[in-house]
């Protein structure tokens, strides 16, 4: 580090560079492996967390034959075998978490695959710890918040809990042949299937609540919606909602005051060399 | 070049003779580089095209080599299997199933990745490269000849009055430009990026089958089940490649770590799932600076 304080670039590039001239000797020390950037893992450590492996969860469950086919209302089993996947991939999530030491997941990748047979659920994340901890946490939390969510939200007094989710899958409602012979001219809501839609969004919300409070959350942040008809069958439509379930640590919320700036940069320069230096 | 390798086509030789420096690196990741400390000289590639063999009988790949007669199986990797809890129902009933470690294939994988990045590397040696930087790899299928071709492109670069490295290998990595002096003026020093293919096949047996299938059949389930045997492949197949990724590590880091899932269904349940997760393995010559708290801010535009 230079005299004011600013990090030497190029001694440090020098210093790094001497530390591979000399050959290491063979360790047997379990290497960390993070998906982390390395934006992302300077600002864990500032918050005084680490980064300890790399952990996935995957489940895959049936859907037994016929569930797709047409009906009315909410398409039950899928729903059941889609909130099971996620539940099972999570709790393989959290089982990988524990047996690295780790006291929580961040970063989560969901990914969900629907197919005609069978949900896939895919959860992959960075388990992380803070520096020097010695005891494990009764249940290591998974959030799909990144690194720099995570030090933003315990920097606010708050902790993710754990992932929360929620599915619904439903018929499109028929309307019966008077009716659209009836409605073939007219200009007029199609009320059952309003209802319909808003009876199954609402389903995955509260569904996705009700894990939050499952497990130990007082609120969801950054939910996502996701909605459309199942590619196999387009009479079915699916809904899920998800987020990180979090729960206030501190006394109360930590207000954080984020300065107001207003750049000054023209517009027309698209290349200024300064600012290829982190600051 | 070294071991097995080619010799090297006679336009690269002329290329990499060439008074000029040719780089892949963006005009931003270049100003940095230099800003570094690190004087780019030139652009450096690998190839290697493998081709993926029969795997006919005696190799482990085909349908009909019962885990449960003696000595059919050679294979040192991960395996688990199930039975059928059916009894004898028909010739077609699977009455049995198996996850099987494709061994052979990550050999070969291991093998096409790593003569191409011998090759990346023969050539930065050949211009006194220190390291190289802003690495690429592509594995792809080459045209529709069953083959597939490993490339690797990167720029190659000395440290300005820095020594050569160990043994004369340069280090590499995926990084270049801002994240790289990030990651230096961390304290993290990039040592190679490495690689790994970890790729599991799932024989399924009858319930595996019913499941996968929609639940039917003898005694398949009418609700929804978790398919187990499927669920621990997928989950076996990413343990297996992070395990061989931690092997290479030496007690080093594996930073920005890509893990990418291949699932080819073959048919009723059968499938082979395929893992691939490479990232940049970096070593600590230094600890931590403090970081200064980060100042959240709110663009006025």
């Amino acid at each position: 580090m230079s005299a004011n304080g600013a990090i030497d670039a190029r001694a440090e590039m020098l210093s790094g560079a001497k530390s591979l001239a000399v050959a290491s000797p063979p360790s047997r020390a379990r290497g960390v492996t993070s998906d982390l950037s390395i934006d992302e893992a300077l600002l864990l450590h500032g918050a005084g967390w680490e980064p300890v492996d790399l952990v996935c969860g995957v489940s895959v469950v049936s859907v037994p034959i016929g569930v797709w086919n047409w009906g009315q209302g909410e398409i039950t089993v899928a729903s059941v075998a889609h909130n099971a996947a996620v539940k099972g991939a999570a709790d393989q999530l959290r089982d990988e978490c524990i047996k690295v030491h780790g006291h929580g997941v961040v970063g989560v990748r969901v990914q969900v695959e629907v197919r005609t047979h069978h949900i896939d659920v895919e959860l992959v994340g960075t388990a992380v710890r803070p520096i020097d901890a010695k005891n494990l946490p009764a249940s290591p939390f998974v959030s799909d918040l990144s690194a720099r969510d995570f030090t933003l939200l315990k920097g606010a007094g708050w902790m993710p809990v754990g992932l929360a989710f929620g599915a619904s899958f439903a018929y499109a409602p028929r309307r019966s042949a008077g009716d659209v012979m009836k409605q073939k001219t007219q200009n007029i809501e199609l009320t059952n299937f309003t209802e319909a839609m808003y009876s199954a969004r609402e389903s995955a919300m509260e569904r996705m609540q009700r894990s939050a409070l499952d497990v130990g959350g007082q609120g969801v942040v950054q939910v996502k919606v996701t909605e459309g008809p199942m590619h196999f069958a387009r009479h079915a439509v699916g809904f899920t909602a998800w987020g990180t379930a979090v729960r206030l640590v501190a006394e109360s919320h930590q207000f954080v005051q984020p300065q107001v700036i207003l750049p000054l940069n023209d517009a027309v320069v698209a290349f200024e060399a300064q600012s290829l230096r982190s600051t | 070049m070294s071991d097995s390798s080619l010799e090297l086509p006679e336009a690269a030789v002329r290329r990499l003779e060439s008074s000029a420096f040719s780089s892949g690196l963006t005009v931003p990741d270049f100003a940095a580089c230099l800003d570094l400390g690190l004087q780019p000289v030139g652009l450096v590639q690998g190839f290697c095209v493998m081709r993926w063999g029969w795997y006919g009988a005696g190799s482990g790949y085909m349908r009909g080599m019962n885990p449960y007669a003696p000595g059919q199986q050679n294979n040192s990797g991960y395996a688990e299997t199930y039975r059928c809890p059916h009894g004898f129902v028909s010739n077609e009933h699977r009455m049995w199933g198996q996850n099987l470690e494709q061994t052979w294939v990550e050999e070969a994988w291991s093998e096409g990745y790593g003569s191409a990045y011998r090759r990346m590397l023969d050539e930065a040696v050949s211009l006194g490269a220190h390291g190289v930087i802003g690495v690429t790899d592509r594995v792809n299928p080459l045209a529709d000849t069953g083959t597939t071709e490993f490339h690797f492109l990167g720029t190659a670069v000395k440290v300005e009055d820095g020594p050569p490295p160990a043994g004369g290998v340069p280090w590499t990595t995926y990084l270049a430009g801002q994240r790289l002096t990030k990651s230096i003026e961390a304290g993290f020093m990039p040592v190679a990026v490495v690689a790994t293919m970890a790729s599991v096949r799932v024989w399924a047996y009858c319930m595996t089958e019913y499941l996968m299938e929609g639940s039917r059949g003898w005694g398949g389930p009418t609700s929804p089940y978790e398919v187990e045997q499927v669920s621990k492949a997928h989950m076996a197949v990413r343990q297996l490649a992070r395990k061989q990724v931690r092997q290479q590590l030496s007690g080093d880091t594996l930073h920005g770590a890509r893990i990418e899932v291949v699932n080819r269904e073959l048919s009723q349940g059968d499938e082979v799932i395929d893992c691939t997760l490479r990232g940049n393995r970096m070593r600590r010559f230094k600890d931590f600076d403090d970081v200064p708290p980060p100042r959240p801010t709110v663009r006025l535009t």
